[in-house]
């Protein structure tokens, strides 16, 4: 089996209308026997910035503490927060430089990014894992359930979607496709960011 | 290097088949590949059966699935001939140890010995060595996982719940399953290379079924291919998907 089978778990993020949302599942197993329903695999890297890790479980955290790292230096640096756009840049030339020894991950990022002339713009990244950037418009996956993820997502997403309908329509995305996939589920963690703060959400699902 | 004869190959492709109250909806993408090439933009996969016996959709390798519509055909014309009526669609036999590589979903028959008044509906969803199981909805192919967990949500209200003092609907109108199934396809189509080019969807309606009225005539256009007379009507609905 692939190693970025072995724990299992699945990534989404998702455009809406100055907004952006984030969601995961909790599970952390070996193989097929369920170790953990409560594994956290997706963290803040500003206020306005969260980077999902699924895959490996041990690059989980090691990359989770590589990334804190790197964007401490940046802001202790530059003297001011990193951007989302160049925390993407920064996620990929971490993953390059083990090019030929990679981290089994493949992150998922979501942020509010502030444009020249003031205004917010929201973001999303998902890069391979060795560092492919994918900058797209309206939703990225990643993890052992990403092929359900596409066809749910595909489905229900629609562009300007507010934080409130934002929020369903991950949810359900993110529900539907882990009940179809036996190594992602176990319980979900949903975060909506907008301009001015961020709504963490524990879904109800299925815990089989 | 040892190289052998390989016998199978994958053609690409994915069918889709939803029973509501009164009809059943059978649906395939026309796109035939291997590999990154397309072998062809148009290769039926959903085939009507003679005599009110249903449709039949294959989908793995396209040689075993025209060639497993042959043989079915054949033995329902055989059965015919030598017992004077209709063979009632269970099994038809499978090669256990060389077997058809389809997948098939059998739709649009009705139960034996159930009255008209409460049928049983389903579309049935077979294994490449006969396995089978009768539900009300199943997405198969190259895109399966894509389509499965959408049906999910959208047919059985999977993960959701309904607003209070309500419930959700037991079945389905067809104008709405249609719907279902266009999106399914073209969201399909968006994600999976060896899905696109032509949808065709063959409408299976039980006697005494309103579930036409709905529809606007002009927003899709049918075609006819009612074979028997015993009330039950068949249609084809043919779309365009993406080309890339």
């Amino acid at each position: 089996m692939s190693i970025m089978d072995h724990n299992g778990g699945s990534v989404i993020a998702m455009v809406g209308k100055d907004c952006v949302a984030i969601a995961a599942d909790m599970r952390l197993g070996n193989q097929a026997l369920g170790i953990s329903s409560n594994f956290q695999r997706v963290f803040p890297v500003t206020d306005r910035i969260f980077v999902g890790l699924p895959g490996l479980a041990s690059d989980v955290a090691t990359l989770h503490e590589r990334f804190r790292y790197r964007v401490n230096m940046y802001t202790i640096k530059e003297g001011r927060e990193i951007e989302p756009e160049t925390f993407a840049h920064l996620v990929s030339s971490t993953l390059y430089e083990h090019r030929f020894g990679p981290y089994f991950i493949e992150p998922v990022m979501a942020g509010i990014s502030k444009t020249p002339t003031g205004k917010t713009k929201p973001f999303i990244a998902a890069t391979d894992l060795i560092g492919c950037l994918n900058f797209a418009k309206d939703f990225v996956v990643a993890g052992t359930a990403s092929t359900k993820l596409y066809g749910v997502a595909e489905g229900l997403w629609e562009p300007d979607l507010e934080p409130e309908d934002l929020f369903e329509t991950i949810s359900q995305t993110m529900l539907n496709a882990v009940d179809r996939d036996a190594f992602s589920g176990w319980g979900a963690v949903v975060h909506v960011i907008t301009k001015d703060k961020v709504i963490t959400r524990a879904l109800k699902g299925r815990m089989d | 290097m040892q190289h052998a004869f390989n016998p199978y190959t994958e053609n690409g492709g994915t069918i889709l088949a939803i029973a509501g109250a009164d009809f059943t909806v059978i649906a395939g993408d026309t796109r035939q590949s291997e590999g990154y090439s397309i072998q062809t933009r148009y290769a039926p996969k959903v085939f009507k059966l003679c005599h009110g016996q249903g449709v039949l959709a294959v989908n793995g390798f396209a040689a075993d699935g025209n060639m497993f519509v042959k043989k079915v055909k054949q033995r329902l014309e055989w059965y015919r001939h030598a017992h004077a009526k209709d063979m009632p669609i269970r099994s038809i036999a499978p090669r256990r140890f060389f077997p058809y590589y389809v997948y098939n979903i059998l739709g649009g028959i009705e139960e034996d010995g159930r009255s008209s008044i409460h049928p049983v509906r389903g579309v049935y969803s077979f294994d490449p060595v006969g396995s089978y199981e009768r539900e009300a909805c199943r997405a198969a192919g190259a895109a399966q996982a894509l389509v499965q967990p959408f049906l999910d949500n959208q047919i059985y209200f999977k993960n959701q719940t309904p607003a209070p003092g309500t419930v959700f609907p037991q079945h389905l109108p067809l104008s709405t399953v249609l719907e279902i199934v266009i999106d399914s396809f073209t969201g399909a189509t968006e994600r999976h290379i060896e899905v696109g080019d032509g949808l065709e969807m063959y409408v299976v309606l039980s006697k005494n079924s309103n579930a036409l009225q709905g529809l606007r005539a002009d927003a899709h256009s049918f075609q006819e291919v009612t074979s028997t007379a015993d009330g039950e009507r068949v249609f084809v609905i043919r779309r365009d998907l993406k080309k890339d």
